[in-house]
């Protein structure tokens, strides 16, 4: 498919989408409450979800394995750690940042 | 004291354009678009990093904007622009940010019983800027007021500030990350900025046990074809985390 085609896709596709569930229980589904199992479950859905999308991007898998040996991996608990302690995300940033910048520069 | 029937504030104007002036006008909106800045300037880090994203998926402006102006979701811009990158399948994608998307029922199911006396056009004008930020700010005033027209207009306020200001942080993201070197390693801050959203969750168990199972599990399934391995890690971690919390439940009723 052709890249801005498929860029135009997904725009429409996830606005959609996203608006269809930001209306579900306000119009949809006004009339019932949730059920309690899935309000249980949707609870968990950023942490799991937002972690599926991090450890990838900090961790690099190779055929061999995964590489914790990055500095990418130091740099990220020092951010989290800091993310834990202050929910500031220019905090966490600049220590993340920070740590990166510091050890690569250590390295080279 | 009389009962009288719940009314329904805010039925369709006769004239739109006219009550749209109105609502901007107002004392309410104004109100809630000053009390959003600080909340929109916290934000503005992380609109410039999905920016930096969507430069590095290859969008153009105009790509870049309608991601940011329709989508209106930080993470979901995210994923929707590392998977491009990645040459996924756009049924992975959707599939992708609809789980992710899962949250935001949890928003409409809370706020569901605050819009119910207002008019329809209210209710939609409300869903569309439904976010994590909104929605906290939103339910202090609802909760507070019995003036649910007030309190709409006030969400509006919220709403455009937010709104407005995602656009700029994102557009500037877009223009820089078209000029910064790749040594900078300015990838990284996209999972730094998820680390701020998630680590202030780890104060709940459950929450760690599902963050920790959909993590290992991302590492695990890393070689599963066309991306699918977040959908599945993602859905891990989740029922890992509910059976968590139900196993809570029942030890702390015994």
């Amino acid at each position: 498919m052709d890249a801005t085609l498929k860029l135009a896709a997904v725009i429409v596709a996830l606005g959609a989408l996203n608006y269809l569930s930001r209306l579900s229980f306000i119009a949809f589904f006004a009339q019932r409450s949730m059920p309690p199992l899935l309000a249980r479950a949707l609870k968990y859905v950023p942490a799991a979800m937002l972690t599926a999308l991090i450890v990838p991007m900090i961790v690099d898998v190779n055929p061999d394995g995964a590489d914790f040996a990055s500095p990418k991996v130091p740099a990220a608990a020092l951010a989290g750690i800091v993310a834990f302690g202050t929910r500031s995300v220019l905090a966490t940033l600049g220590a993340g940042m920070g740590a990166l910048w510091l050890l690569q520069w250590a390295r080279a | 004291m009389p009962v009288t029937e719940a009314p329904t504030f805010g039925a369709a104007p006769a004239r739109p354009a006219h009550a749209m002036r109105h609502i901007v006008a107002s004392r309410d909106f104004r109100e809630g678009f000053v009390e959003m800045l600080p909340v929109a300037i916290s934000l503005l880090p992380f609109g410039v990093v999905c920016g930096v994203g969507a430069a590095a998926a290859g969008a153009g402006w105009l790509g870049s904007l309608g991601l940011s102006a329709l989508v209106f979701s930080g993470s979901a811009q995210i994923v929707a622009t590392q998977l491009l990158v990645a040459n996924a399948p756009l049924a992975v994608i959707v599939l992708t940010a609809a789980i992710l998307g899962l949250r935001l029922l949890m928003y409409s199911a809370a706020m569901a019983p605050l819009v119910r006396p207002l008019s329809r056009r209210w209710q939609r004008a409300i869903a569309f800027a439904l976010s994590d930020q909104l929605f906290a700010a939103a339910v202090t005033r609802f909760a507070r007021d019995d003036d649910r027209l007030g309190a709409a207009r006030h969400f509006a306020g919220c709403g455009a500030c937010l709104w407005i200001t995602w656009q700029a942080a994102c557009m500037a993201g877009f223009l820089a990350g078209n000029v910064i070197p790749a040594a900078w390693s300015l990838d990284f801050a996209v999972p730094l900025c998820f680390l701020a959203l998630v680590a202030p969750l780890f104060r709940d168990a459950p929450a760690v046990l599902a963050a920790v199972a959909a993590g290992i599990a991302v590492l695990a399934l890393a070689h599963l074809p066309m991306k699918l391995d977040l959908i599945a890690a993602g859905l891990i971690g989740i029922a890992m985390g509910t059976a968590a919390d139900l196993a809570r439940d029942r030890w702390m009723r015994r």
